[in-house]
């Protein structure tokens, strides 16, 4: 540890009294270090990087706009760096594997200490290829975001305003010449989007096609039962109609 | 024309259908009664129709078919009839029992998942910088998360939270410790007028949707924006409103715990009577409103 080396470095973080933290223990640790900008969010940290070139970005994880992570992507070849967090349950386990440099907030004492050395026996040197450890930290971060790819609200115009319903809220969907009717425990509301959009969009195993014309949320199926002509049809919870199922689909609850 | 008479027989099968399925909830009603009533009763109808069948108008035959049908059923089957209607009442009992039961364990899980570590860490770590740069407002914020922390964790819940103006003064407290995080990215502006700030209403729903407001729009936008909180009153039902003017929703996110755990409980509580609706705002951001019957509550206790 040489409190003497000169060096630049940049502070982001969405929360100004953090980066105030951050500053005053770094000038006791590190007096020569020298703050040359600080940023409130991702695309600042990577635009005022590119601007000022410090040697150190100290990044927090969860900032808005970018996160840091992403922001680490553009950065990790020009600059040495090291993420800030306050609690990141999946983060913390993926720097100690990748090796990373981080820092817990509040950061202080012994530990910021052994960070800045580390950092100091680097400067000049060019810093290490991070790729793979950061794509790797990215895909676990979007995977505590759960299958982003299935469509979870259904957006319907009732009266003026625009209505969000959870999938978790409806029945069942049903083509209505060129609507399709969306019907919950409480209303049902028609939308523009077609049947065949919503089969695409939504997760396979939360709505099932019953019907060409039907498609029902599998949580709210009571029982299936069988009319005077053998059709199956479904009933649903804390719903009085009857759904049926066609031919083509009846495969579906043949175990049942 | 031969389609018309599919349907006609289809119509005429209905019928035939019909008569037996009133047939035989008929029977059924006469084989709970026969199974409840008591001999003496029983022996007293017998009595009057034997009478009744010694009269010229009267059907002796018919009389006495009845008497030793009803005889032979009760009998035969009429301890198993009754202790099957006794068991179904007991479990309708049981039924009422594990809606309670569902509630409890709605509500403890609202509370626990409601301490987000994330939250509760940055706090800490604010706490300890304003310590050194501004005491006095360090003392502040400590105070508003002993506050919050008070009114969150299930084991600190105090009685009689279940009013409007306890579920606010909980918010404020979170408000003002995210305000002093944020800063100048967070405006707030709490607009519930003092009539109905007695009125009953459930915990931790309003500070659900307003965690959600500020993680879900609020925070992830650069330069910030307002939340705002306001109550109103039409007939009978009060609706809380909670708008902000965030990055709006996204479709594809899963919803979250806590907005399933609002619906299920307004849902045990209140039946159809009360929902949580949210809305995507023209001018971006979103709404979320909670209706429920209004119940201005003088004694400050009912629903926890």
């Amino acid at each position: 540890m040489s409190p003497q080396l000169r060096a630049t470095a940049l502070i982001a973080d969405d929360e100004e009294p953090m980066r105030a933290q951050l500053r005053s223990r770094l000038r006791e640790v590190w007096p020569s270090l020298d703050i040359v900008a600080e940023a409130g969010n991702g695309v600042e940290a990577v635009a005022l990087a590119g601007q000022h070139q410090p040697d150190i970005v100290f990044l927090d994880i969860r900032m808005p706009g970018m996160s840091g992570i992403e922001a680490a992507r553009m950065l990790f070849n020009r600059c040495h760096l090291v993420f800030v967090t306050a609690y990141d349950q999946y983060a913390i386990e993926a720097f100690e594997q990748g090796a990373l440099d981080y820092l817990l907030k509040p950061a202080g004492g012994e530990r910021l200490k052994t960070t800045c050395a580390r950092l100091q026996t680097r400067i000049g040197t060019r810093p290490d290829n991070i790729e793979r450890q950061l794509s790797a930290l990215l895909a676990g971060h979007s995977k505590t975001a759960a299958k982003p790819e299935y469509l979870r609200w259904v957006q319907a115009q009732v009266g003026a305003s625009l209505r969000m319903i959870s999938t978790r809220e409806i029945l069942f969907f049903q083509a209505d010449e060129k609507y399709t009717r969306v019907q919950t425990e409480q209303a049902e509301v028609l939308i523009r989007k077609t049947l065949k959009e919503l089969a695409d969009e939504l997760d396979p195993d939360e709505f099932w096609r019953i019907h060409r014309s039907t498609l029902v949320r599998v949580d709210a199926i009571e029982e299936v039962t069988r009319d005077l002509r053998g059709r199956q049809m479904v009933r649903i919870r804390n719903y009085p109609e009857l759904l049926e199922v066609s031919r083509g689909h009846a495969h579906l609850f043949q175990q049942m | 024309m031969k389609k018309e008479r599919v349907i006609g027989n289809f119509s005429a099968l209905g019928f035939v259908r019909e008569v037996g399925d009133t047939a035989s909830h008929l029977w059924w009603r006469f084989f709970d009664w026969l199974a409840q009533v008591p001999w003496r009763k029983l022996m007293v109808i017998w009595t009057l129709l034997i009478l009744l069948g010694a009269t010229p108008f009267g059907l002796p035959k018919q009389a006495a078919a009845f008497i030793l049908i009803s005889f032979g059923l009760k009998v035969l089957a009429g301890g198993k009839r009754k202790a099957e209607l006794e068991a179904r009442a007991a479990s309708t009992q049981a039924g009422e029992e594990s809606l309670e039961r569902r509630l409890v364990e709605a509500q403890m899980a609202a509370l626990q998942a409601q301490v987000e570590p994330h939250f509760l860490f940055n706090t800490l770590a604010l706490i300890g910088q304003l310590i050194e740069t501004d005491p006095p407002q360090a003392a502040r914020i400590h105070e508003h998360l002993i506050a919050y922390l008070r009114s969150t964790l299930p084991q600190m819940r105090a009685r009689g939270n279940g009013t409007l103006a306890r579920q606010i003064e909980l918010s404020r407290a979170y408000l003002a410790i995210m305000q002093a995080r944020m800063r100048s990215r967070l405006a707030v502006s709490i607009d519930v007028p003092a009539e109905y700030q007695s009125a009953s209403f459930p915990t931790m729903m309003l500070q659900i949707l307003i965690e959600n407001a500020i993680k879900h729009g609020l925070e992830p936008k650069i330069e910030g924006g307002r939340i705002d909180i306001r109550a109103s009153v039409d007939g009978s039902t009060l609706q809380v409103d909670v708008i902000d003017d965030g990055i709006g929703f996204n479709l594809h996110a899963a919803d979250g715990v806590g907005l399933a755990n609002v619906r299920e409980r307004l849902r045990i509580l209140y039946g159809s009577r009360a929902r949580l609706e949210i809305e995507s705002l023209p001018e971006g951001g979103t709404r979320a409103s909670i209706r429920l019957p209004y119940a201005p509550d003088i004694f400050a206790g009912a629903p926890a």
